[in-house]
């Protein structure tokens, strides 16, 4: 009998030391965290200096953007020994997924990035993000776009603090277009004609990509949709892809994608996509300024015939638009023990002097979001923006007129942030390229598909 | 006759080798592709997608995959949570399964049917309840919280393999050692062990590549590249600025070649790793 | 001695452990699971209501369901009989070569590809059937078999042969593994017993091999099939499930449900409806194995 008990204690000991030689080396993130911010409230009751730890979470996954942003918060540690800064990492792809599972598992950031002003208005409807009034009005609303904070305020509050703004444009080889004594193409049609005379064995005119994975899709019918004066969403927030407006968008896109684009892009993301223009393979490409550094780092020979022009319109008479300017914003957390290290740090982030080296690590790329940056000699020096200038000026009039997708006239909506998440206007143009669906019985399937998100997830 | 025979056999064999020759390529072919372009510069790369030999031979992406990107941490993370994984499960379940075969004799079979039966839960169905314990736990983002949610796929598994094993031991050298003054913990180190070591081992490897591989739960649980395996930093530089193949191969080899010569190591322990014990 | 153990409650302490963990680590989230199958839960509001079997049925209406079973079906088939196919095949070849170092270098080269971490098997068959870079694609047009690179991964025609051609380049080792194992438990007596009485090569496999290693074969089937089914990683890694939902198979169907769509209560249907498809199948496969076992008994 009294084996029996040594034999169980045996085996209750071994598991317990099992698991405990397992555990024991880890940081326990949470409870550490805990620990110092109790800590971390006492002293700041008491007025002193910042003391505690702070989690950030970007989605600068390499390069020189994520060594910006490292050393900023090792000059800030330096400057506030109390306070630890612990940074993490993830791709575009997988940001969402990581707050989403966060909600559910409790790990969630105290600071982030997000992907884009409609990612900020999904965590105010989720009720993760904490309101930056408080840090707008000491450091100036006035600082940022109008448009920008517009993007991002909802009931009065708002949820973000711009970080730094891109805008959607076209791309081009001059040397290419030289090459057939072509002008830079001012309408849709144009810019068709050329691409399909610029596809041949080696190049391709321009690739259209559609992962569901990705927002590319949606994208691009978004420069139809807006250039034709339309919009994406109706008044009543519901979606509209079967007007008149949305199907020629779609069918134009549909033309591209079958006779002037690689056939493998139809399940390409972002970055796929864009690796194409970064690599000479595509003559054309839509996108924002970080084309430049993508060209420089694989093919630096082309790099000098790249510049880019405002989206075509539809008729060369139209009025100017822009379709689609995207404030990638930082955004405080609601769960978090130190909003005052948070709001201390983004100031941080924000000063000259970590700002404009953060902003070249990507020139031209990252325009920056705050008033007067871009007149400083440090930003102007800088040679990469000296050298593409037209195409600074291109995209900082694009980032002034446009707005994110579906937000335009509309406002700040959670419906459109769903218009990009979901990947189903993705989804409607993989179904009308591979398996040949007519368009208008897709875009009527994929239109009532959003709309019955959109009522399941919005109260 | 005895040449015809001789002849055939011969035929016979040389058609075996060209079989396997052809499925060795098949095989290995993608390793010898990855060490290829791990070594060749990124120019090269997109522009001979064919060239068997790299213009110029370089060592920059092992480089950036190892030093840039500290890959080391991650291969550590692995190593821990695959290895604790495999130590507690074989020791719960080897207990588990001797104890069904030992003291379950009735109640046993129907056990260790229950227990096959966990096994065809999908990772999928059970990644959000886990979420939700591990966030209740205070469990997320550790490597323990890994631990814990591999064992649930592993034990059970291997509760019925090790059942199969525990059962070929007579239970007349237990008794003669129950009769020599051992009890039951004694009899079952001391005599039982030894003699399913070796389906142990095998049973133990297998655990530990379910572990290595493991992807799902390692994503939606762990947030910190400093805590997170192999396989999700592997799959982060898949999204990152810029597209690097080079740099993928690398990181790709890193962890490849380590488990092939592994693997040769220990391919007579696992023959049959998977399925032996349960048909004996 | 049937005394002795009805009142023997230590034994209860070898099974413990195992048994409070699958509860804790199954029954559980297992429940839950069921639960959220009836409610409105979504993955990032707070609060969800009783919905009923709305969820279910929204679930079975949906055409892109099925065709998610569809694909499941057959990925899990296709996988399945050619990873057996080769697999066995292989491990006869290699049984068959004398030459023992020969043996040993081809078996190591033979399971290469179950080294690979399923990222790494992504990752590596990406790039070799890469549209536009890519090795396989660039031969065959070098070869002339091609006019233009076929596109591997995103001709809808292609792509579910070609994932499954990589699961089985993963899953044939394992196969192969096995099979090896068991026939190298068949005795020789039989075979020189029967070479004597003047018996066929394809006779003795038939009536000799076979029998002897139809149980591991059978119950690999059955794990084969469970695992392939389930797997969800290495078409995720690769396609995504598209495109246009071509290689959508449940497991992606449900996480896209879950974490793209976020809805987890029609998740979890869709998570609760492949677990009943799994259960059907398995029994049924049990039921042959286990009438296997009782008749090599009797």
């Amino acid at each position: 009998m009294k084996r029996k008990w040594i034999a169980t204690t045996l085996v209750c000991t071994m598991l317990t030391a099992a698991l405990a030689g397992c555990g024991g080396k880890e940081e326990t993130g949470a409870a550490s965290s805990d620990a110092s911010a109790s800590g971390g409230a006492e002293s700041g009751a008491a007025g002193g200096e910042l003391e505690g730890e702070i989690t950030f979470w970007h989605s600068f996954t390499q390069g020189a953007r994520m060594d910006a942003v490292q050393a900023a918060a090792d000059s800030f540690m330096d400057l506030h020994p109390g306070v630890k800064i612990n940074i993490e990492t993830y791709s575009w792809g997988d940001f969402n997924t990581k707050w989403n599972a966060g909600i559910t598992t409790g790990d969630l950031p105290d600071l982030s990035t997000a992907q884009n002003t409609g990612e900020v208005v999904e965590m105010i409807n989720a009720g993760v993000a904490a309101p930056a009034d408080n840090f707008l009005d000491t450091f100036g609303r006035d600082r940022f776009s109008e448009k920008a904070l517009g993007d991002m305020t909802w009931d009065g509050s708002t949820y973000g603090i711009p970080y730094y703004s891109h805008a959607q444009v076209m791309w081009y080889r001059h040397d290419l277009l030289d090459a057939v004594g072509a002008k830079v193409p001012a309408t849709w049609d144009e810019f068709y004609d050329l691409a399909v005379k610029l596809t041949d064995d080696d190049t391709y005119g321009a690739a259209f990509s559609c992962s569901t994975n990705d927002l590319l899709g949606t994208r691009y019918l978004n420069y139809y949709v807006t250039s034709g004066g339309g919009s994406l969403l109706n008044d009543d927030l519901t979606v509209n892809l079967t007007s008149d407006l949305a199907i020629e968008g779609i069918n134009f896109w549909v033309d591209v994608y079958k006779n002037c684009s690689p056939a493998e892009t139809v399940n390409y993301t972002v970055l796929d996509h864009a690796t194409l223009f970064y690599q000479g393979k595509t003559a054309f490409d839509f996108n924002s300024g970080f084309m430049i550094s993508g060209v420089q780092s694989n093919t630096p020979e082309i790099a000098e015939f790249v510049d880019a022009a405002p989206l075509p319109k539809i008729h060369a008479d139209d009025p100017d638009y822009s379709a689609e300017a995207t404030h990638i914003p930082l955004v405080i957390w609601e769960n978090s023990e130190h909003p005052e290290i948070c709001e201390a740090f983004v100031d941080w982030l924000l000063q000259e002097e970590n700002y404009i080296p953060f902003l070249e690590a990507v020139p031209v790329g990252m325009l920056p979001a705050v008033e007067g940056i871009s007149d400083t000699e440090a930003y102007k020096s800088n040679e990469t923006v000296q050298f593409y200038s037209n195409a600074v000026d291109v995209i900082s009039k694009a980032v002034e007129l446009g707005n994110a997708i579906g937000v335009d006239d509309h406002g700040a909506s959670v419906q459109a942030s769903y218009l990009t998440s979901q990947g189903i206007i993705e989804a409607m143009f993989q179904d009308i390229i591979t398996n040949g669906t007519d368009v208008n019985t897709a875009a009527k399937a994929a239109e009532d598909q959003l709309n019955e998100i959109f009522d399941m997830m919005i109260d | 006759m005895n040449l015809m025979t001789r002849l055939k056999r011969r035929s016979g064999e040389a058609g075996c080798y060209i079989y396997v020759t052809i499925l060795a390529i098949f095989a290995a072919f993608p390793l010898l592709w990855l060490f290829i372009c791990s070594v060749k510069e990124s120019g090269d790369l997109l522009a001979n997608p064919t060239s068997m030999i790299p213009q110029k031979f370089t060592l920059a992406n092992y480089h950036n995959v190892m030093v840039n990107l500290g890959l080391g941490t991650n291969i550590k993370n692995s190593l821990m949570v695959s290895l604790s994984t495999t130590l507690i499960a074989t020791v719960i379940s080897s207990l588990a399964a001797y104890g069904i075969v030992r003291f379950f004799p009735k109640l046993g079979n129907m056990m260790s049917k229950l227990l096959i039966m966990t096994y065809m839960f999908p990772a999928i169905v059970l990644v959000i309840p886990y979420a939700v314990v591990m966030g209740k736990l205070g469990l997320t983002n550790t490597r323990l919280g890994l631990v814990l949610v591999y064992l649930s796929f592993n034990v059970p598994y291997a509760v019925w393999l090790l059942v199969g094993f525990f059962k070929t031991v007579p239970i007349g050298i237990e008794e003669a050692a129950r009769i020599d003054g051992a009890g039951r913990l004694q009899t079952f180190i001391r005599v039982v062990l030894p003699l399913v070591a070796p389906g142990l081992v095998s049973t133990a490897i297998y655990m530990f590549i379910n572990a290595w591989n493991e992807f799902l739960y390692a994503l939606i649980l762990t947030s910190s590249s400093s805590i997170t395996t192999l396989s999700i930093k592997l799959h982060t530089m898949q999204g990152a600025d810029v597209l690097n193949w080079g740099d993928m191969m690398a990181a790709c080899m890193v962890v490849v070649v380590p488990s092939v010569v592994f693997f040769s190591f220990i391919q007579k322990y696992i023959a049959g790793g998977m399925t032996e014990g349960a048909v004996k | 001695m049937k005394d002795k153990v009805k009142k023997d409650y230590g034994r209860w302490m070898w099974v413990l452990p195992a048994i409070v963990l699958v509860i804790c680590l199954f029954v559980y989230p297992l429940g839950s699971q069921v639960f959220y199958s009836f409610t409105s839960k979504t993955l990032i509001k707070p609060s969800y209501g009783i919905k009923g079997l709305s969820n279910y049925t929204a679930i079975l209406t949906d055409p892109d369901f099925w065709l998610a079973l569809w694909t499941s079906v057959k990925w899990t088939v296709l996988s399945l009989l050619f990873q057996m196919l080769i697999g066995f095949t292989a491990a006869l070849a290699l049984n068959s070569i004398k030459n023992k170092v020969a043996r040993q270098v081809y078996r190591i080269l033979l399971i290469i590809p179950w080294a690979f971490p399923t990222i790494a098997i992504a990752i590596i068959w990406k790039w070799l059937l890469n549209g536009i870079y890519g090795f396989v694609p660039t031969l065959l047009v070098q070869l002339g078999l091609a006019d233009q690179l076929p596109q591997f991964l995103s001709t809808p025609e292609l792509v579910m042969p070609t994932l499954v051609m990589v699961n089985v380049w993963f899953g044939f080792p394992l196969i192969m593994v096995n099979v090896l194992a068991a026939l190298q438990t068949v005795s020789q007596d039989q075979y020189e017993a029967a070479q004597i009485d003047g018996a066929r090569k394809w006779h003795m496999f038939w009536y000799i091999t076979l029998p002897h290693i139809k149980n591991v074969i059978g119950l690999l089937v059955v794990l084969r099939t469970i695992w392939v089914f389930n797997s969800f990683d290495i078409i995720y890694m690769i396609t995504g499930g598209g495109p246009a939902n071509v290689s959508t198979t449940l497991p992606i169907y449900i996480y896209n449900l879950g974490w793209v769509n976020k809805f987890v209560g029609r998740s979890s249907a869709a998570a609760v409806i492949l677990l009943i498809i799994l259960l059907t199948i398995c029994t049924a496969y049990f039921c042959v194995l286990n009438r296997w076992e009782k008749e090599a008994d009797a």
